[in-house]
């Protein structure tokens, strides 16, 4: 009962012409990001770490470039960068930030050095986390507008919290949507 | 006479007892049952046992202010009346929910739930329970967002209320700002009263921000005040918008 219960959705996607199974792909991506951009603002109790949350378009970013050649992570990594900046200022921006997480993901060559499980994926989104923070304190530097020491310090806070909550948060996001693209790629082969 | 011995040696023990807990009993009275609260308290205290809750207490006093206060600013307002003063803070204020969060950890800021649909416009000022909460920088037709004034590039002019020593606060991306002064040497003390500066360009003056910490004189450019923020920024869940400022 409840196996014929199940079936019918994937099977119809399985079914669908690949145009349309192309589009419904693009609509699920894209409302990944969404969710990621509206979790953002959440600080439920124990998704925070004094006063910070997991960074969820970083994990995002992570999970879309670890199999995916370098132009299109970077492009993804700009554009959730510019997302994030038009939900906080837009200077100095997120891009830079995500997008070097963006192309040193696609660079790492996975597949030589880790393997596929939880533990590799937190690891590398911890990394990345502070990568991407160096990457804003660097830029706060160079606008002068804050006071170096102020920006440093405070680094130091944001980037092991961050790091810690998005590698401890990383696959929740990572594992369905490595499942749903993986499903879609063997689709889309013949 | 022989009965009324056996009656007494039968009873003398009830009697003698009767007396001593009338006289125990009348000097208690007659002492306005201090022993008794000497006794209730030195059970009481050791136990944590307090007959109305420090919760109810503080509220109590949290009220009794708000009373006061509501007779201050009327006794203010017509003082004001008489100097023909105009506050800066005229115009209806709109109440709003606390929505979210900053959507990344370098920007201190909240969403709200009003926007230009409920006239509140870029640089409405944002106020909550305990003082200033922050200034709008970007408006939707049904949300808005705000800076808090803990966030390290918001600046905001302000003036010691005891002493009217001046100086620009910057926050500190939690719970606490730290106030430069532009005089070497100003006049100020543990637990002064922070509100904002008539000087501010951004903010109405005289709005309660916090209280000082700790000073260091010594600091140069400029002497600072570390200082907590009287409003509770994590927690906040509905603020008060002033639109009507440009």
């Amino acid at each position: 009962m409840t196996k014929s219960a199940r079936t019918p959705l994937s099977q119809r996607i399985e079914h669908l012409a690949p145009m349309r199974r192309h589009l419904l792909n693009v609509l699920v991506t894209a409302g990944s990001v969404l969710l990621c951009l509206l979790v953002l603002h959440l600080r439920p109790p124990g998704m925070e770490l004094a006063g910070i949350g997991p960074n969820w378009l970083l994990i995002w970013v992570v999970a879309w470039s670890l199999k995916r050649p370098v132009l299109q992570s970077v492009m993804a990594g700009l554009c959730l960068g510019f997302l994030q900046d038009s939900l906080t200022a837009l200077e100095p921006t997120h891009a830079l930030g995500l997008g070097l997480v963006a192309l040193l993901t696609a660079r790492l060559q996975k597949q030589r050095f880790l393997q596929e499980d939880f533990i590799s994926v937190a690891l590398i989104v911890f990394a990345m986390a502070v990568i991407a923070e160096t990457a804003m304190a660097v830029q706060f530097s160079l606008v002068g507008e804050r006071s170096l020491p102020d920006i440093w310090t405070y680094h130091q806070r944001v980037a092991l919290s961050s790091a810690i909550l998005s590698s401890l948060w990383a696959p929740v996001l990572y594992f369905p949507l490595n499942r749903w693209w993986q499903w879609m790629e063997s689709l889309n082969q013949p | 006479m022989e009965s009324l011995r056996r009656w007494w040696g039968r009873n003398s023990l009830a009697i003698a007892l009767g007396v001593a807990s009338l006289s125990v009993a009348w000097a208690i009275r007659q002492t306005q049952g201090g022993l008794l609260m000497e006794i209730y308290q030195g059970v009481a205290r050791p136990l944590g046992i307090t007959y109305t809750p420090t919760q109810r207490l503080t509220d109590a006093r949290v009220r009794e202010l708000q009373i006061r206060l509501t007779d201050l600013e009327r006794q203010n307002q017509q003082l004001q009346g008489l100097l023909d003063y105009k506050p800066l803070r005229q115009g209806s204020a709109v109440a709003a929910p606390v929505l979210g969060r900053s959507a990344d950890h370098w920007w201190q800021q909240i969403t709200l739930g009003r926007g230009e649909r409920d006239s509140v416009g870029f640089g409405s000022i944002v106020v909550g329970p305990g003082g200033l909460v922050g200034r709008v920088t970007a408006v939707s037709p049904h949300a808005s967002r705000a800076l808090l004034i803990s966030d390290p590039s918001s600046q905001v002019g302000v003036v010691i209320s005891r002493s009217r020593n001046m100086g620009v606060l910057r926050g500190q991306a939690s719970n606490r700002a730290v106030v430069e002064f532009f005089d070497k040497d100003p006049d100020v003390k543990r637990g002064d009263v922070v509100v904002t500066s008539a000087l501010s360009s951004l903010f109405p003056a005289g709005v309660p921000i916090g209280r000082i910490e700790t000073i260091d004189l010594n600091k140069s450019p400029a002497p600072e005040a570390q200082i907590e923020l009287s409003v509770p920024l994590s927690y906040l869940e509905w603020v008060v918008i002033y639109p009507g400022r440009e």
